[in-house]
């Protein structure tokens, strides 16, 4: 028995096998992200929709009452994997581009599907974040030789490799599909390699890349006893980390609130109680974008609270996510997060430089 | 040097040129296309047409109307445009250039 979902598809209702629905769904989402580029995406891909319910009528009229996965994997060979479609996809519009340079992009484009390689975290053999084996995998060496060498590292350098692991973590995309875990290797990814994606689903094909790069590396007692000494480190690295966030959990969260309640304060004409924490700026009337000393006040704390109120709500958000599940923040979203930190940054350096420089020419109450 | 990828090099780059030829007569449905440029092994999967065909039509050299079917969805029908007659007799020229340029080699 299976359950059975309800899908309008090009303007027709076509009942679907549940797992259908999701190898479907998963097809079509996968041609989408790879047309997104493309003018006229939204066209091709209705095409594609189009088509594939004009299929599936077809099925119905010779009696199937319901799309089961053997018809979907069906049209799916016909319609073309992703990889296939946009293989020839490329080859066309580079003819199309450089007609009289076939040749070469021929050339350029054999060397690029055997060579390509990307930094990602690898998902499947992590410790902390995935990045010493992600990284291992894009220099071909072996993940426990790296982290070993960032333990040392850890031992010299002390807190300073923290904040760099971080700032890679939070930098270095992790390798979520397929082609990406085959873009970290260097796979090159061709059909034979990426096609099982399509027509049997994520997990499988995730395992089946594993066992396939974990397999045909025996490894001998030294490294064994270094891969167990590794995970075991990873272990208490990883405790720390979740006591130190238990810790800071509570002192982010009220940080965060005092500089809300700060700025609120500010903006509702609060300004006049700080300027009184800085009563040298309240004479000196030449400023860069404001003659009013409260103004430079405001900026100041706007600054402030931008340059500490960013790091500490993002680390806020990382924390309860982790707890909660929550979705990472999006790449919009990183750089709207760094743009505002940055202007944080710069109103602070601004209204510090210029409070200083009051100061210093002896506007002193 | 891999004969398959010369080869299908070759066909790629007279994809656009079979396109527009099969559509000088009449207008077409894009399923009978693939079924035409399969025939001929000129594209394996049917995927590979929808693209370019969004693509002939957004540079103007294809039209298309829709056609009600009995059998289904109404039907994209594509037809060859007053430009893409144009950029047809082009490509047939360099065409006759270059089956003109084998036969010659083959010759020497």
């Amino acid at each position: 028995m299976k359950k059975t979902l309800t899908v309008n598809l090009g303007g027709t209702v076509y009942n679907i096998d549940e797992d259908a629905y999701q190898l479907l769904d998963q097809y079509l989402s996968n041609l989408r992200s790879h047309f997104k580029k493309e003018a006229g995406s939204e066209e091709i891909m209705n095409d594609f929709e189009l088509r594939i319910s004009e299929l599936f009528s077809e099925k119905i009229r010779l009696g199937y009452a319901v799309i089961d996965i053997n018809i979907v994997e069906n049209i799916i060979t016909r319609m073309g994997k992703p990889e296939e479609i946009f293989g020839e996809e490329e080859a066309a519009k580079e003819n199309a581009e450089e007609p009289f340079e076939a040749k070469d992009s021929f050339k350029g484009q054999a060397e690029a599907t055997t060579t390509k390689k990307k930094l990602f975290r690898n998902p499947d053999d992590k410790i902390i974040g995935g990045l010493a084996s992600g990284f291992a995998a894009y220099m071909g060496w072996d993940a426990t030789a790296i982290r070993i060498g960032l333990l040392i590292l850890l031992f010299f350098t002390q807190i300073v490799l923290i904040p760099v692991y971080i700032v890679l973590w939070i930098v270095i995309p992790i390798a979520q599909t397929a082609t990406e875990r085959l873009e970290m290797r260097g796979e090159s990814v061709t059909l034979e390699n990426i096609g099982k994606t399509v027509t049997n689903g994520f997990e499988k094909v995730t395992e089946g890349v594993n066992n396939y790069v974990a397999s045909d590396k025996p490894r001998s007692v030294i490294q064994k006893f270094a891969d167990l000494f590794v995970q075991i480190m990873g272990v208490l690295i990883k405790m720390i980390f979740v006591f130190l966030a238990i810790i800071l959990a509570p002192i982010l969260l009220i940080t965060f609130f005092v500089f809300l309640v700060i700025t609120f304060a500010m903006l509702f004409g609060g300004v006049s109680f700080l300027n009184n924490l800085m009563p040298w700026v309240q004479n000196y009337d030449y400023m860069l974008f404001t003659s009013d000393a409260r103004s430079l006040v405001l900026f100041a704390g706007i600054g402030c609270f931008l340059l500490l109120g960013v790091p500490v709500g993002g680390a806020l958000y990382a924390i309860v996510g982790r707890i909660f599940d929550l979705k990472p923040i999006n790449k919009t979203g990183k750089w709207t997060l760094f743009i505002l930190w940055m202007v944080g940054l710069i109103l602070t350096i601004a209204c510090g430089t210029m409070a200083w420089t009051a100061y210093v020419n002896g506007y002193v109450i | 040097m891999n004969a398959e990828n010369v080869k299908s090099q070759m066909r790629k780059g007279i994809l656009e040129y079979c396109i527009l030829l099969l559509l000088r007569k009449e207008p077409a449905y894009t399923s009978d296309i693939i079924s035409k440029l399969q025939d001929g092994k000129l594209i394996v999967v049917e995927g590979t047409l929808y693209p370019l065909l969004t693509r002939l039509k957004n540079s103007g050299l294809l039209g298309y109307q829709w056609i009600e079917s009995t059998q289904g969805p109404p039907r994209k029908y594509y037809q060859l445009t007053a430009e893409g007659e144009l950029f047809l007799g082009e490509l047939e020229n360099s065409w006759l250039e270059l089956t003109n340029t084998i036969t010659h080699i083959k010759n020497i």
